[in-house]
């Protein structure tokens, strides 16, 4: 490693803790920690959730999926910004509204209790569980690649590399919680933005340009420069499906919880958009520029052992000084952190709200939930980090498997309880437990219809479920439906 | 000949996504006049 590297990547690292410790004085109690007692402004809730959604496959995954696939990979990214629009648009205000109506819950099993008055506490437990199980999953798939970076940056050993980027991490979210998560998300969005901006222009300016780029790839092989080329509507239709699982996803639908106002809404909106379209521009021709560039050389040139996933980091350090360059590193590692540490977030509220304070300890005091959730970060964190020992594990595919079960698991369910004033408490349980086994079952076999991604029709048998149960029982009671009509009036 | 993009990813390539841009910018614009006009 050379010191204008490390000096780069240190500086990011304090200013990373010392947000942590700013915002360690600020929380006094478990609304604080967890939702940052819903004081957040539009702009840091705009870019805390694209930076949250965002993870290392924006500067790790999606490049090398589009050197590998060319512009037939475009169909994933216009899923996602179509998918993150919709989400803003529709469920920000009404979840904003709505969850604090519904006993100021702050978070998402909290809600579904409190919105369907579910007393057996089924709700909680069962949406409590799913969260733990696939944020374990989503949270290593970011150890994994933070690790990849240190491996192939520094040339650490991998399981160092892990346990380092572990540290790191653990020390901020433990220390500031929902704050220290937004803000420092915040700023690790500002640095995703600007690599994502410079990489790409600098590699097509060397190339010559727009143009001699597009002709050198076309040379590599003009299939990638085919949108169509090699996809079949299942693989188009599941790539755009990738945006259904917005409406599910806790730690970026939290920042809606969280937000100081819902007049706030439609600037977050365009800043959380404007930013998301230009950074997945960025990543999609850093991937196509990277066809031409390293292809070129024959054989794949640097990228031909199959470490396509790397591509945004041989450009880094091919193209700029070791100080741009060790920005450029820390955008990666921003990009990672500020995925985990809120899913860690989101999952220590699931421990420390839902189990401990929902089951085992009703009358907790404040300061004893925060210790709860701060230990929980550390418990989560290691679990994930278990789960990520085996480097062999591709990003993309573990993501995937998360992605899809919180968007199933829910998306219909949270859609239907905000904007469906006859769902039940029945019709959301059948709902949520519908969508996970959908996606896991349907990720068994691979062939024919099970080709298509498991969110599909995990999201609509849950929905389905949840209409169907709903309508089967009993018309929700009065204190319900009067709440519904009351947020409808907001 | 000089390879280039097909028109149709072309048009998947730069519709689509800044359209979601123009529809924030929009609805930014709107719902802001609207709040404007609740809060007179």
């Amino acid at each position: 490693m050379t010191i204008p590297t490390l000096v780069t990547f240190l500086i990011y690292l304090v200013g990373m803790f010392v947000i942590g410790v700013i915002f360690y004085k600020m929380t006094n109690n478990l609304s604080d920690y967890v939702l940052g007692g819903r004081k957040l402004g539009g702009a840091v809730a705009a870019l805390s959730a694209g930076a949250s959604d965002m993870s290392s496959w924006l500067l790790l995954g999606l490049p090398g999926a589009m050197y590998l696939g060319g512009m037939s990979e475009i169909w994933l990214p216009i899923g996602l910004a179509t998918g993150a629009y919709l989400n803003w648009q529709f469920m920000a205000r009404r979840l904003r509204l709505y969850t604090e109506a519904a006993g100021d819950s702050i978070t998402i099993p909290d809600f579904l209790e409190n919105r369907f008055r579910d007393k057996s506490k089924l709700l909680r437990m069962v949406s409590a569980v799913f969260i733990l199980i696939f944020f374990a999953f989503y949270a290593s798939s970011g150890l994994v690649g933070g690790a990849t970076l240190f491996q192939n940056s520094f040339g650490w050993d991998y399981t160092t590399a892990l346990w380092i980027g572990v540290a790191v991490i653990i020390t901020y979210t433990f220390l500031g919680g929902f704050l220290a998560v937004s803000w420092t998300d915040f700023f690790q969005g500002i640095i995703m933005f600007l690599a994502l901006v410079i990489v790409p222009f600098v590699a097509i300016s060397e190339l010559g340009g727009w143009r001699e780029t597009i002709s050198a790839v076309g040379t590599v092989d003009p299939s990638h420069l085919d949108a169509f080329a090699g996809t079949s509507a299942i693989g188009i239709i599941s790539l755009l499906a990738w945006g259904l699982g917005y409406f599910g996803q806790p730690h970026i639908i939290t920042r809606f919880m969280a937000i100081r106002s819902e007049e706030e809404i439609p600037k977050a909106r365009l800043i959380g958009m404007t930013w998301m379209v230009l950074s997945l521009f960025g990543a999609i021709f850093t991937g196509f520029v990277g066809i031409a560039y390293f292809s070129a050389a024959g054989e794949g040139g640097a990228l031909a052992d199959g470490s396509h996933e790397t591509v945004f980091i041989l450009f880094s350090q091919l193209l700029f000084n070791e100080w741009i360059s060790g920005f450029l590193l820390a955008a990666i590692l921003a990009a990672i952190m500020s995925t985990i540490d809120s899913q860690l977030l989101v999952s220590s509220s699931a421990l420390a709200e839902d189990f401990y304070k929902g089951y085992l300890r009703p009358k907790a005091s404040d300061l004893e939930l925060v210790w709860v959730g701060r230990i929980g970060v550390v418990a989560i964190a290691l679990i994930a980090t278990v789960l990520a020992y085996n480097p062999d594990s591709t990003v993309l595919e573990l993501v995937q498997y998360a992605w899809a079960g919180f968007g199933a698991v829910f998306g219909p369910v949270l859609l239907l309880a905000l904007f469906w004033r006859r769902t039940t408490m029945g019709g959301a349980l059948a709902g949520m437990l519908t969508g996970g086994v959908t996606v896991i079952l349907w990720a068994l076999p691979s062939e024919g219809i099970f080709a298509l991604y498991e969110l599909v029709p995990g999201f609509i048998f849950a929905g389905i479920a949840v209409i169907i149960v709903s309508l089967m029982q009993k018309p929700p009671n009065k204190e319900i439906t009067e709440e519904f009509d009351k947020v409808d009036t907001m | 000949m000089t390879e280039t993009l097909t028109a149709a990813t072309w048009f998947w390539l730069l519709v689509p996504m800044p359209i979601l841009i123009i529809l924030s910018c929009i609805t930014f614009v709107t719902e802001n006049r609207k709040q404007r006009r609740n809060r007179s």
